[in-house]
């Protein structure tokens, strides 16, 4: 199997407005396949974000590469579309038009882009608000009109950064199933950011073990139980004990 | 001890009558006493006045003669203004070589009150419209401006990383991005610039004039008529109140992305 | 690094811009004297006439300084009394329940009517001198700062005052200490806003009828056909007006960003 993203010794060194450096990140390594999911699992406050915008190329690392279908990364691009842990839809524009927004910009045809927006509303559960501006909509519905969009920019990879922080523990697992279903129904190549270990192993096939700050990679794990899931069964809490160990462990 | 009332239409209206009917009748009885004679009008002649007017001339027109030529300085102005300082603004706001090029003649200007501006413009172009379509036009061209630059400074960096994200050349950034994030502020200027528009051309008018409701005010200072004057001002905040409605309409269709709908 | 070498180019184009606008200007209006009878005086002209106002009584009786004096003197003694009144007023009317329903009304109304709309109905009843002048700027600065501060008192935060409520704090408590506080930065842009409207007030109210002030100074001036002294006089308004709101933004530094 090829890699299709490729993070190669990645570091970040944050100034702080007095002057003072902070490494947030050290020495990141690690591939992703294709079609794979990915989870990057960490504690608050280790670097989750910032590694991931270094991949989205919204932040510039201080050294190390990102390849992506062995091309560097330099900037952002609708190659890796990013569902925000704060969401970000544009809030001038309705759902639908939020989710066309990509491939209109890109110049597909108008109905090329609108049946295709109107797919992914569909598939994320949301038909029937189209027209609804975002901030008519609750925080779970806009962070699936913001998957939405992220299907519908037809990425190599998609990252998502703690998307469902933000939403309560019941719509939290509806939507993790919901993730997994889409996930089914459309292959894509998933890199998904959580500092919650239950929905790591819910959802992972490999999940990347992050530590504290300066945050390295710990470990990789991977994860062979079958879907779905269930987080009350014995090897599930074996590994969600180890995960949570690996994390707390002086390297 | 407020009456409970629970429909909030028929509360607003309720109150809305008693507070200006109670104005009227202090009016009313103020206008009375014997040393207000000549200072404070029967409210009652005040309200038929403007009635007759509406079809008696006073001076060269009628009220809506009056009213016309107003709301004609007004417009032409406004209108050239708010093209003018829209594109200016944009182009001050988002480009820094545009910047570089406006932002001082504009800082000198923005700080002269419209009102300072009449005689200049009686100078340059005559007592006739030119002159009050010039006055409007340069006060509330700067006020837009002042709301577009303020509305393109206040988009929020973050979008444009998202729309670069979904894959949005930097060409593309200002028509898609930018512009539909500054409308609401632009708005907000618009009707600010409205409102001063009507200040500014009910000034020049009592300045100088021949027609118009500012002439219709001033005419009445000064033939002691104290009903014309206040019969003026009544039908002067009637219009301010009617642009200020139409411009919250607007609003309400073209920014509903910005409100909180019911 | 590369941000701030770009940020020096543009204020250099900037200072550019401005000498070449200035030169382009003298030239246009001095050298070439495109402007029919000096419509539009050159830069030199507009210095010298500045200068030469500072001593100079004519054409319209006064020093530049004699009309500065004049003007402010009026604008801030209305100003001061259309915010000492104008402030309750706003907060009671925000507060009361009762005197908010009856009273909003007309002031939505009176807010609809520019405050210049009152100088004949002014100047019939007090004249022109300094106590009719300050009754204008009293106008236009009254119903400002009500309707600002009205806005501002009714923003605060519901939840706050519950809170205040559950800490049992007697309604004028909360206002005092939970909607006022709140309500500060409206306020301050009420003060503002008002600022600018009676220094505007009082330009109108020159036009109009007055025997000093610059307001009146540019009056005449016009009258003169003197385009370099309506210029200066325009620039002086516009240079006070700008120093003003600055000195505003200063006290309100002090009372608002000082205690956070
Ligand atoms: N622009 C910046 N300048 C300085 N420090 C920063 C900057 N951005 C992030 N940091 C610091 O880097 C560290 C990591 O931040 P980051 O947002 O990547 O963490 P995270 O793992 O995503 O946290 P969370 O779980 O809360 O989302 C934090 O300590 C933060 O304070
Ligand atoms: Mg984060």
């Amino acid at each position: 199997m090829s890699s299709i993203l490729k993070i190669n010794n990645i570091n970040k060194i944050f100034i702080n407005n007095n002057g003072s450096d902070k490494a947030v990140l050290q020495n990141v390594n690690f591939e992703v396949e294709e079609n794979e999911f990915i989870v990057v699992f960490g504690p608050g406050q280790c670097g989750k974000t910032t590694l991931l915008n270094i991949i989205a190329g919204l932040e510039k690392q201080s050294s190390g590469q990102v390849f992506i279908k062995d091309k560097l990364v330099e900037k952002a691009g609708p190659d890796r579309a990013v569902v925000f842990q704060n969401i970000q839809l544009f809030p001038w524009l309705t759902a639908l038009k939020n989710v066309e927004y990509s491939m209109k910009i890109r110049g597909f045809s108008k109905e090329e882009y609108h049946s295709e927006a109107m797919k992914y509303l569909e598939l994320v559960g949301l038909k029937g608000f189209e027209n609804s501006y975002p901030i008519k909509l609750s925080g779970g519905m806009k962070q699936r009109v913001g998957i939405a969009r992220a299907y519908c920019t037809k990425p190599d990879v998609m990252l998502m950064d703690e998307p469902f922080g933000a939403l309560d523990a019941q719509t939290r697992y509806l939507m993790q199933d919901e993730v997994l279903r889409i996930c089914n129904t459309e292959k894509r190549t998933i890199v998904f950011i959580t500092n919650n270990i239950e929905e790591a192993l819910y959802l992972a096939d490999r999940i990347v073990v992050m530590s504290d700050c300066p945050s390295t990679v710990k470990e990789v794990v991977k994860i062979d139980l079958t879907h779905p899931r269930d987080r009350t069964d014995s090897e599930f809490l074996r590994l969600r004990k180890e995960i949570s160990a690996m994390v707390n462990r002086k390297r | 001890m407020a009456l409970k009332i629970r429909n909030e239409g028929v509360r607003k209206f309720f109150w809305g009558f008693l507070s200006i009917f109670l104005v009227f009748v202090l009016w009313y009885f103020a206008s009375q006493l014997d040393h207000m004679k000549n200072l404070l009008p029967n409210p009652i002649n005040v309200i038929k006045f403007i009635g007759i007017s509406v079809i008696a001339p006073i001076g060269k027109t009628t009220l809506f003669g009056h009213l016309y030529w107003s709301m004609t300085r007004v417009m032409t102005g406004y209108i050239l203004a708010s093209i003018v300082g829209i594109i200016l603004g944009f182009f001050c706001g988002w480009s820094k070589l545009g910047s570089a090029l406006i932002k001082p003649i504009y800082s000198v200007l923005r700080s002269i009150p419209s009102i300072a501006w009449i005689p200049l413009a009686i100078l340059w172009f005559g007592i006739g419209e030119n002159s009050k379509y010039f006055i409007i036009f340069i006060s509330t061209m700067l006020i837009i401006m002042t709301n577009v630059i303020d509305g393109v400074k206040d988009v929020d960096e973050s979008y444009l990383d998202v729309a670069r994200m979904l894959g949005t050349k930097e060409n593309q950034l200002f028509l898609h991005i930018v512009l539909p994030c500054a409308v609401p502020q632009i708005f907000n200027g618009l009707q600010v610039a409205l409102g001063a528009a009507w200040a500014t051309v009910i000034a020049a008018e009592m300045v100088r004039s021949s027609k118009g409701v500012g002439w219709l005010i001033l005419m009445g200072q000064t033939s002691m008529n104290m009903t014309q004057v206040f019969a003026g001002i009544i039908v002067i905040g009637l219009v301010g109140l009617t642009l200020a409605l139409i411009m919250r309409w607007l609003e309400s269709k073209l920014c509903a992305w910005n409100i909180r709908g019911k | 690094m590369k941000n701030r070498l770009s940020d020096n180019k543009y204020k250099m184009i900037a200072f550019i811009n401005i000498v070449v606008v200035i030169t382009v200007w003298y030239l246009l209006s001095e050298v070439f004297q495109v402007f029919r009878n000096g419509m539009l005086p050159g830069p030199n002209v507009i210095l010298e006439t500045f200068i030469s106002k500072l001593n100079s009584k004519s054409p319209d009786g006064n020093t530049l300084l004699v009309h500065i004096v004049s003007s402010l003197t009026v604008v801030i003694t209305g100003y001061i009394i259309g915010v000492v009144i104008g402030l309750p007023t706003g907060i009671f009317m925000a507060w009361y329940r009762p005197i908010d329903y009856l009273v909003r009304p007309v002031f939505d109304f009176l807010r609809c009517i520019p405050g210049l709309a009152w100088i004949p109905v002014i100047t019939v009843w007090l004249g022109i001198d300094l106590k009719a002048k300050a009754a204008i700027i009293f106008v236009n600065v009254f119903v400002g700062t009500v309707v600002n501060v009205y806005s501002g008192i009714k923003q605060t935060d519901q939840v706050k005052i519950w809170v205040a409520q559950i800490f049992g704090a007697s309604h004028f408590e909360i206002l005092k200490r939970v909607a006022l506080p709140s309500a500060l930065p409206y306020i301050f842009t009420g003060l503002k806003v008002s600022l600018g409207m009676a220094w505007l007030g009082i330009i109108a109210a020159e036009l109009l009828a007055a025997q000093s002030g610059l307001g009146y100074m540019i009056q005449v001036a016009r009258n003169f056909g003197r385009a370099d002294l309506v210029i200066v006089g325009m620039l002086t308004i516009g240079l006070i007006g700008a120093f003003l709101t600055y000195l505003l933004e200063k006290v309100e530094h002090i009372f608002v960003k000082g205690r956070n």
